[in-house]
């Protein structure tokens, strides 16, 4: 799972501010089509401030549904960046990433050493390295699966 | 350490913390709206995913039914979903335990958990709501958060969260009058800019801030999450201690920040000539003097929502209605926040003027916040909190937000003016 190997996938694009409302339905709000043109493994590539507004886990969960592998923007909401990881889906901050990659660019992410590799020219970006316990929690596909587990190793 | 990092090293056992820093907190205060035992994020509902955790994890009961509150945001439930989500809330109640505030009791849940002293200096609270930020005004640290989020809490009364930066906005200068919470905080957001605090913590202080009553304060952190920021506080005063004496049982330990707390940047606003503020469509940080919007005919005008419908407001709104009417074609809603400002102002006669008026007045709950009520090509000038397109109904519908007394002059005007023109 995410947590465990690097994450390969092809980049859609999308802008500054999207709100969770309108991410809603995997990002029906912005291109009621997406849905259809995304496959398995696809990773979002958007700007400043993404899934901001409503704490609604219907938005995150239609990306995570969709299959994203992944979602990097200049900045993501709070609520929504600890949402996605909590549902197992890696959503990294990482300023410079919108003149980085490109729409069908293909990236691969390594989350512990927080590295962003262009596959298309190599050029490679760092972010803030996850922390033990978010690469934890992706690991084992969100935070009720791992306290799920983290009990039962306890017991 | 800054109010915001001491509370969370206390949350989390540490004695020091800084920004970067993961941490588990145990949290004080978990706050829950009925909307979230609704079968909607998850078709199991919030309720069936616990009770699969803790089967799971081999443990019976909820970690704290003490620190637990619910509330009925909509009263009575328009959707058989939500009646449905309700009913679960109260068998969580009953098999669990937890407070729930319903009927008269109730409100909009900000308001409710506010007003009924579950709010309190230097406490640790997250809230199943994005705008649970807004209990920061009391000099708290509080934060929303997601479904998945609150089933954890339920079950281990942690949650993880990563130490942000502190930003701190000192408000200066004597605020004139008819300058209110929510006009001050979109001249903040507008000067901040999109992302001007994103994923910060900010902490207000200066001295303008002792005039800055609780009212406005809880509208100024209810906009925290708009400005994409954890949380926001204004450090506990005079003014909070009184206000949560009044509310609760004053048993409390207020927290301040080092005099060498370590601050990512500090801002300066002056709010000795401000002009009241008005956020045009699209975001809330769109924000502007009043007088640049002015002349933008309306058709609907709303008071209400966890951001501005508090007693303070509904005051003003009664100033500028009070022997007014709502001009003819404009349809005036004012929902109050909770039924403790509702049934206050029914003794103060507000409820009165404001029929007189003509405007609507409904049973305190979010309501057209958070229900479509524009048509494509409507316009709204709001005392919400979110502008966004098709927050409010059809996406080519327009949102205004403004203090109270704004929407009220714009009810009375048909257009957007300056509320200082019907004094």
């Amino acid at each position: 799972m995410a947590g465990e190997q690097g994450i390969r996938g092809r980049v859609w694009k999308f802008g500054d501010c999207l709100d969770s409302g309108n991410i809603d339905g995997v990002m029906a709000g912005v291109d009621p089509e997406f849905r259809k043109k995304v496959r398995a493994g696809d990773i979002i590539v958007a700007g400043i401030n993404f899934g901001m507004g409503s704490s609604s886990e219907h938005a995150p969960r239609s990306l995570k549904d969709a299959g994203i592998a992944a979602v990097v923007a200049e900045s993501v909401s709070n609520i929504y960046l600890r949402t996605l990881i909590n549902l197992g889906l890696p959503a990294i901050e990482c300023p410079g990433i919108s003149g980085f990659a490109e729409q069908g660019d293909e990236l691969e992410i390594d989350l512990k050493s927080g590295k962003i590799q262009n596959l298309r020219n190599g050029q490679v970006k760092n972010f803030p390295p996850f922390s033990e316990h978010a690469i934890g929690l992706l690991s084992k596909g969100g935070l009720i699966p791992y306290l799920r587990a983290s009990t039962r190793s306890a017991s | 350490m800054t109010l915001s990092e001491k509370i969370c090293a206390r949350a989390a056992g540490l004695s020091k913390i800084g920004p970067g820093d993961m941490i588990t907190a145990e949290v004080d205060k978990l706050y829950i709206k009925d909307l979230r035992f609704a079968k909607g994020e998850d078709p199991r509902g919030l309720y069936g995913v616990f009770k699969e955790l803790l089967n799971a994890m081999g443990i019976h009961k909820a970690w704290d039914p003490a620190k637990v509150i619910i509330n009925f945001d909509e009263q009575p439930a328009r959707t058989k979903k939500r009646a449905e989500g309700q009913l679960t809330a109260r068998k969580f109640q009953e098999e669990h335990g937890a407070t729930i505030y319903q009927g008269e009791m109730g409100g909009i849940g900000h308001n409710v958990m506010v007003e009924r002293g579950h709010v309190r200096p230097g406490e640790f609270i997250v809230g199943a709501d994005s705008h649970s930020c807004t209990y920061g005004a009391l000099g708290c640290f509080s934060t929303g958060i997601g479904f998945t989020e609150t089933v954890g809490v339920l079950a281990t009364g942690k949650i993880w969260l990563k130490i942000p930066q502190t930003m701190r906005l000192l408000l200066t200068g004597k605020p004139p009058p008819w300058i209110w919470g929510k006009d001050i905080v979109l001249r903040i957001m507008a000067e901040l800019g999109p992302n001007g605090a994103v994923n910060k913590s900010i902490e207000f202080g200066g001295e303008a801030v002792k005039d800055i009553s609780i009212e406005s304060r809880l509208c100024i952190c209810n906009m925290a999450v708009e400005m994409v920021a954890l949380n926001a506080v204004f450090p506990p005063d005079e003014k909070t201690v009184e206000y949560v004496k009044q509310v609760g049982d004053g048993n409390f330990a207020a927290v301040h920040s080092d005099p060498d707390a370590g601050y990512e940047s500090s801002r300066v606003f002056d709010l000795s000539e401000m002009e009241p503020f008005v956020a045009t469509p699209g975001l809330p940080c769109n924000g502007q003097p009043i007088s640049g919007a002015r002349g933008t005919k309306i058709d609907q005008a709303f008071i209400g929502t966890c951001s501005n419908a508090r007693i303070e407001d509904l005051r003003v709104a009664a100033k500028i209605l009070k022997g007014r009417q709502v001009r003819a074609g404009v349809r005036m809603v004012i929902t109050p926040a909770s039924y403790g400002a509702y049934f206050q102002a029914r003794e103060e006669g507000l409820l009165e003027i404001f029929q007189k008026a003509k405007a609507m007045v409904t049973v305190p709950e979010c309501g057209l916040c958070v229900r479509p009520s524009l048509a494509a090509g409507e316009v709204c000038l709001s005392s919400g909190n979110r502008n966004f397109s098709g927050r409010m109904g059809d996406r080519e519908a327009k949102i205004y937000l403004a203090s109270p007394a704004s929407v009220a002059a714009g009810a009375v005007a048909g257009e957007i003016v300056d509320p200082r023109e019907l004094l």
